[in-house]
């Protein structure tokens, strides 16, 4: 996983609970807390520092990476504008993850590793939204695509409708925008 | 946590903060620097990486299409843009045009509409993104193109959602050959280091149509002939093969071949020179293209043309015309009329008046050709036949042509035999002093002596060797026969004086460029007195180049070689020119001698020549006397010598000596 993952997460995590909780979160995971945003780094760092974080906040682990999620995207939209001026709305926002953005993020971050979604036309002008990765983590998803709505300054509904997390061999998101 | 902050000091706890605060703050900026310049790195990296797969493919591929297909959809990609498109740039009436090359990458349905209105145009340089981007050569880049003015397809493109565009100049050198535009449903700010790149892309598939441009080119000059521009032989053979194939297919798509070969083309070349040769050839070509263009017909419905013509030039003064979907061969003599037409005006060439025609054979698929060689030679010999019956005329093969042409090849290669197996004999035919009786000397003749024992007489066979060039071979032979013969006789006559022995010289022995070397050569090899060998020339032979005629002539002169001229009075040539050349006698030709026993036109005309003659100091010989009342009125008007069956035919060399030394008895002489 790409340190500017973990540098966004110390980020939100200062901004709501100061520094002094940033520093026990490290040493909960074990970690020494050396992330730079170009250098890469274990998935189980993440994965530990998330423990540490449910552990401490007393919230899922899932609800945990979701929050983390809707809080990096202003500082996304913050650091990488071009990503978001392109577009006016949500919409054609998570439509062009595949084919502006995710190549994008990999031109700066050689190696990272993006997952490629399903995009499909849902009733009542909902989109689909199909996610498959071995990392599993469809509340990251959740939370980048609440966060995304923040920024437009929109109302938007996300609903599992399967989830690796229940044994479905995929995960599938309902984004309906209000 | 909370200890350590009360043994410190307050303000030494604030400057700590500080410090951690800029350390991070160093590290970001850092950060942000190594983002940049790898950004950078990767982005000079995709565009080396595009640029070679552009230049790889626009050196291997074998099509312009497959390489421009190529690079849109590769360019694309780069550009992470879903519609890319290419136009070619024709030129048509001297005005140039941008025309869509319908080749596009187009990621999907989409944008339809906007290709549509696209293909359907065309762009002046200077009109809209494309002719703006051909006019100046370099790349253009547009920001919502739905709303521009100057976007001339804003209409489709707000149909289609287009918002940026951008496009650039295939060159080659400082040419546009053709242009690429590009469209993005993004509104896109100009990216400075794209727009410098694309011209560079421009560069390398402009290569691919130089390459493109390089191979037709050789194509074409292979085809056709460099002077004239026309199809060349190789091209005319391989349009007239799919002809011949077509018909075998399809049995009422007939077709033909006009030969057009120039009358008095060689007199335009030796007179003028190969330049104006090449000049009047060139012009020629003109009026053919004209004659067979399809414009002329509503002025002239009733030559209609066929369909489809080709016109070739095969080298030299010969055309070919294949005309093909014709009803009947009479269109083909259509055609011929029009050719003869558009060529019965004079050719101004070097501020010279001049004029020329043709002799066209044509031969038509009626006939059942299997080998376009069978039916150009076919045309080719009926060429020859309408040259041969007075030029300016056009003749259709026939079978009959076509069976007296392989009875002459026969006649060639029997008579390239009879060279090899020595079958030519020499016979002799006296010519006898009307005066006196004796005899002045004898005229050899040439005879085929067949194996199967037939004697053929020159008229069956100096034709076919005079076309072929083989009367230059015999020419020497006879030549060597005869100064042979000339021992033979002094010989026979010890102590007397040998007579002379006269030899024909054909007018193509008589173009050899070194005529009088060939006969000195022969004559020492022999021998003999120079004085006893006498040359016949035709008149015929002499017109032409007077100056070199003379020059021959005199050289001849001084080898001590006496010449004659032949069947006088035949010919075009007036008598104005003799006086100018070194001849010792002049032949009177029989059809004249023949006839001043019953007609007196013909006694007057003899008396004339025989003024001349004798004016010149020329010896007079009537050809042809056949019974003594001729050869009394030749005597009576003073004739010197006779030659013709009145004494004898043409014998062999033993029976000549017997004549000889019959003629020498007074009772034998003066019959």
């Amino acid at each position: 996983m790409k340190g500017i993952i973990f540098n966004v997460l110390e980020e939100v995590v200062v901004a709501h609970h100061g520094e002094a909780v940033w520093d026990d979160l490290l040493d909960a995971a074990g970690s020494n807390g050396v992330y730079t945003s170009l250098g890469s780094y274990p998935d189980d760092h993440m994965m530990r520092l998330v423990k540490a974080a449910s552990d401490a906040l007393g919230m899922p682990p899932a609800e945990v990476v979701r929050w983390f999620g809707r809080q990096a995207m202003p500082r996304f939209a913050e650091r990488y504008p071009e990503f978001f001026t392109a577009y006016t709305s949500m919409r054609p926002f998570v439509l062009a993850l595949n084919t502006i953005i995710h190549p994008e993020v990999r031109k700066l971050y050689t190696g990272a590793l993006c997952p490629d979604f399903d995009f499909e036309e849902g009733e009542d002008g909902a989109l689909l939204i199909g996610y498959r990765s071995p990392r599993k983590l469809c509340a990251l998803a959740h939370g980048f695509i609440e966060g995304a709505a923040d920024y437009y300054r929109q109302q938007v509904e996300v609903e599992h409708l399967e989830c690796m997390h229940r044994g479905d061999p995929r995960c599938l998101m309902r984004m309906t925008v209000h | 946590m909370s200890e350590p902050i009360e043994c410190c000091d307050p303000d030494e706890l604030v400057r700590v903060k500080r410090r951690l605060e800029r350390e991070r703050a160093a590290r970001r900026e850092a950060e942000t620097v190594s983002e940049r310049g790898l950004r950078r790195l990767y982005a000079r990296e995709q565009e080396l990486l595009l640029l070679q797969d552009i230049a790889t493919a626009a050196n291997l591929s074998q099509s312009v299409r497959d390489v421009f297909q190529y690079a849109l959809t590769r360019i694309c990609d780069f550009l992470g843009w879903p519609l890319g498109h290419a136009y070619e740039v024709v030129s048509r009436d001297g005005e140039v045009r941008l025309r869509s090359m319908t080749l596009w990458h187009a990621r999907d349905g989409a944008t339809r509409a906007f290709r549509d209105a696209t293909e359907l145009r065309e762009f002046a340089p200077g009109e809209g993104l494309p002719g703006r981007t051909l006019a100046s050569g370099e790349p253009k880049w547009l920001t919502a193109v739905a709303d521009r003015e100057d976007f001339l397809r804003r209409s489709e493109a707000r149909e289609c959602v287009l918002s940026t565009a951008c496009a650039f100049p295939v060159q080659i050198g400082e040419e546009v050959v053709a242009v690429f535009e590009f469209f993005s449903e993004r509104a896109l700010q100009p990216n400075q280091s794209l727009l410098s790149l694309l011209p560079q892309v421009g560069l390398h598939l402009g290569r691919a149509i130089e390459r493109q441009r390089a191979e037709d080119r050789l194509i074409h000059d292979a085809s056709h002939d460099p002077l004239t521009g026309l199809p060349n032989r190789s091209l005319f053979l391989e349009r007239l093969n799919q002809s011949i194939a077509h018909a075998r297919r399809k049995v009422d798509a007939q077709f033909a071949v006009l030969f057009i070969d120039l009358d008095r083309f060689k007199v335009v070349n030796d007179s003028l020179g190969h330049l104006a040769g090449d000049r009047l050839i060139t012009q020629v070509a003109g009026r053919l293209t004209g004659a067979l263009r399809r414009e002329d017909m509503v002025a002239r419905p009733d030559a209609a043309l066929p369909d489809s013509s080709t016109l070739a030039r095969l080298g030299g003064d010969e055309f070919t015309i294949l005309l093909t979907d014709i009803n009947d061969p009479s269109d083909a003599v259509r055609v011929a009329n029009r050719v003869e037409d558009a060529l019965r005006q004079p050719f101004a060439i070097d501020g010279q008046e001049v004029y020329t025609s043709a002799s066209i054979g044509i031969a038509s698929s009626a006939s059942g050709y299997e080998s376009a060689d069978a039916i150009l030679r076919d045309a080719d010999l009926a060429m020859y036949r309408a040259k041969a019956l007075g030029k300016a005329r056009w003749e259709l093969f026939d079978r009959e042509m076509h069976q007296a042409a392989m009875k002459r090849l026969a006649l060639e290669t029997d008579l390239r035999h009879a060279l090899q197996n020595g079958e030519f004999v020499l016979h002799y035919q006296p010519i006898v002093s009307l005066r006196t009786g004796e005899v002045a000397g004898f005229e050899a003749l040439v005879r085929w002596q067949k194996p199967d024992g037939e004697l053929v007489p020159p008229g069956g066979f100096i034709e076919t060797m005079e076309d072929t060039g083989l009367i230059v071979f015999l020419g020497v032979w006879v030549l060597r026969e005869a100064c042979r013969a000339v021992c033979v006789l002094q010989e026979a006559m010890p102590g007397g004086q040998a007579p002379s022995i006269s030899v024909n010289v054909s007018p193509r022995q008589f173009a050899q460029p070194d005529l009088a070397g060939q006969i000195r050569t022969v004559v020492a090899e022999a021998g003999i007195d120079p004085r006893s060998l006498r040359l016949e020339i035709t008149e015929s032979a002499m017109i032409g180049d007077m100056g070199r005629v003379a020059a021959v002539l005199r050289e001849l002169q001084e080898l001590g070689v006496r010449v004659s001229i032949d069947d006088f009075g035949t010919g075009y040539s007036s008598l104005s020119y003799l006086h100018s050349l070194p001849l010792d006698a002049l032949k009177i030709d029989r059809s004249f001698v023949s006839a001043i026993a019953r007609n007196g036109e013909s006694l007057q005309i003899v008396r004339t020549i025989m003024s001349l003659a004798h004016n010149l100091g020329m010896d007079v010989i009537a050809e042809g006397p056949e019974d003594a009342k001729q050869v009394a009125q030749l005597r009576s008007i003073g004739c010197e010598f006779g030659q013709g069956y009145y004494f004898s035919r043409p014998v062999d060399l033993s029976a000549a000596i017997a004549f000889l030394a019959r003629a020498q008895s007074p009772s034998e002489a003066l019959r």
